[in-house]
């Protein structure tokens, strides 16, 4: 009876403990992350990134006290400190927490874990993958003509590809080429695995090898990066393009011994056409041009096709060349300048030179006949 | 007539003893103005030429007639200077009481301008000879006629024609001194000094316009 008595106690005890103990395991609340948010997705060696968590309380009638949530990492560096005395969470409610990360040196797969404490409610430790994966944009020639010709523009297109697994954006192809027109395209977001195309125009002013230098800019969330491209080009002189020659040149004095009206005919003896032809007279020391003709406008001047010109110039004594300027445009505006000279002849019969020997002659027999005359009438007077 | 040129004082003598007739002086003073006539014409030319580019359409006429214009105003003006040149000297001479009519003054006047026939024949070949090889310039500013005319005025052809008309003026003086002389009975010396006056106001002008044109 005795040990009855004491198996039933021992009966007793246990159920009320269990009982005691499972009321207590009901008491401990439910708090879950239930997402996580990084941006940008893939971070790049050294990158800044944000991490958001999403804490919910799984209670359906209890609020909960969140006391600390923090995030600690190894390889992957946690910049933000802990967040402490969060507050209550209703029964339902989610919770955003933010926590600032950056990448260390090496690419990978990184698992910092985040810990939430609550009170009345059992710890939370969740890992979170980050990846780091420094795989930059490429940039590529995709277009370009086979022969560049100096003073002639060129396209020249370029393709932007983002081999990445997550969107960059702020993509933009920036050049300080003085000949490179425009200085900057701007292209946006790229997506994963998308490209887009660019295109820069380029006008040679000189022959021979040029080498063009272009940056590639992109931002990975927030942090800013950059790609350089070079692209080496040999300019040339264009087979095809107008020639101007001057011919028939005449020289006239005009204004006495000082301004000169030069004519003559402007050929284009090229296979293309010079569009908006102007002639002009150099500016150079003791050459002036002067009304009415300071620049004469010759216009479109097609292949094998002239035209007359005449500039009017005012010349200082010692000048013998003049320099003529031919300037006229292709079909896409670019400017050409050519520098033809005319050699200046002064004319002896206009000058106001010493008297010749033979009119000397003249006068002084002139004037022996005319005093012979007057002595001999006053001889005979 | 040739004795004018070279004894002018026996042709006057000769010639004070019949009547006064302007027939001979007036053909003699007309051939020296139309002579002059012709210089003006190839001038004038020159000057049409260069101003042509400065006129209008309906101007252009009136540069066409400015040489041939000028040719006859410079013949009228020739008969005009000579009548005035004759009274200038009369009145000279009246100074130093000169006699007799001012009809003998302006007829032995006139034979004085024989020597101007030849100047003025030796003046158009230069500067036919000038204009046909001279490149005119041509103006477009009006204003700027003056400097376009400079080197043409100082050409040496003009120059010489200058002093070559210089010269014949000297031989005209010397027959109008003798001229003079017996058409106003005075001495040689006041007959000199009468004609010098003008003469070499004349001869100064010209000396200016080559130095200074």
């Amino acid at each position: 009876m005795r040990k009855m008595l004491l198996l039933f106690l021992f009966l007793v005890l246990f159920v009320v403990g269990i009982s005691c103990a499972y009321a207590a395991e009901e008491q401990k609340s439910s708090v879950m992350i239930t997402g996580y948010q990084i941006s940008p997705e893939v971070l790049m060696r050294n990158d800044i990134g944000t991490v958001t968590v999403t804490v919910k309380n799984m209670e359906p009638v209890k609020s909960i006290n969140i006391k600390e949530a923090r995030m600690l990492g190894r390889d992957i560096k946690v910049l933000s400190g802990s967040y402490f005395n969060i507050g209550r969470l209703g029964p339902g409610e989610s919770l955003n927490l933010s926590f600032t990360i950056k990448a260390g040196y090496t690419d990978g797969i990184y698992y910092p874990k985040v810990l939430i404490e609550a009170e009345g409610a059992q710890s939370i430790r969740y890992r979170i993958q980050v990846k780091v994966d420094s795989t930059p944009l490429t940039i590529g020639v995709k277009n370009i003509p086979e022969d560049i010709f100096k003073g002639e523009r060129a396209r020249i297109e370029f393709v932007v590809g983002n081999p990445r697994q997550n969107t960059v954006t702020g993509v933009k192809i920036v050049t300080e080429e003085k000949e490179v027109i425009p200085l900057e395209v701007f292209i946006g977001a790229l997506s994963a695995d998308e490209s887009k195309v660019a295109s820069f125009n380029f006008t040679p002013q000189t022959k021979g090898a040029h080498v063009l230098n272009f940056k590639l800019e992109f931002k990975n969330g927030d942090n800013q990066h950059s790609a350089d491209l070079s692209v080496p080009l040999d300019v040339t002189e264009s087979k095809k393009s107008a020639e101007l020659i001057l011919t028939g040149l005449e020289v006239e004095s005009m204004l006495g011994m000082n301004v000169y009206k030069i004519t003559g005919d402007i050929n284009n003896a090229g296979l293309e056409e010079a569009k908006s032809v102007v002639m002009k007279v150099g500016d150079t020391e003791g050459i002036e041009a002067v009304h009415p003709y300071k620049a004469y406008f010759v216009g479109l001047l097609s292949p094998d096709d002239f035209s007359s010109f005449e500039l009017n110039v005012k010349v200082g004594e010692n000048v013998t060349n003049v320099p003529l300027i031919i300037e006229y445009k292709d079909e896409d505006g670019n400017l050409f300048s050519k520098t033809e000279y005319v050699s200046i002849e002064r004319r002896q019969t206009t000058s106001s030179g010493e008297m010749p020997v033979s009119m000397s002659a003249v006068l002084v027999v002139i004037a022996i006949l005319v005093i012979g005359a007057i002595a001999y009438s006053w001889k005979k007077r | 007539m040739i004795e004018v040129l070279t004894n002018p004082n026996k042709f006057f003598e000769a010639r004070m003893k019949g009547e006064e007739s302007l027939k001979i002086p007036a053909i003699i003073v007309l051939i020296s103005g139309i002579i002059g006539g012709i210089v003006a014409f190839f001038m004038w030319g020159i000057i049409a030429e260069m101003l042509r580019g400065t006129v209008p359409p309906e101007a252009q006429g009136f540069i066409s007639f400015m040489p041939i214009g000028s040719a006859i105003a410079f013949v009228i003006f020739s008969l005009i200077f000579w009548v005035v040149f004759a009274a200038i000297l009369f009145g000279i001479s009246y100074l130093f009481k000169g006699e007799g009519k001012f009809k003998r003054t302006l007829e032995f006047v006139g034979y004085g301008y024989i020597p101007m026939i030849f100047s003025g024949i030796i003046g158009a070949v230069l500067l036919y000879n000038f204009v046909s090889t001279a490149h005119i310039p041509v103006v477009t500013d009006p204003t700027m006629i003056e400097d376009a005319l400079e080197p043409l005025m100082k050409n040496p052809m003009r120059q010489l024609s200058y002093a070559i008309g210089i010269l014949f003026m000297l031989w005209s003086a010397n027959i109008w001194v003798f001229g003079l002389k017996h058409a106003r009975n005075l001495s040689t010396k006041n007959a000199l000094i009468t004609v010098a006056i003008p003469v070499a106001a004349y001869i100064l002008f010209s000396i200016y316009q080559m130095g200074v044109m």
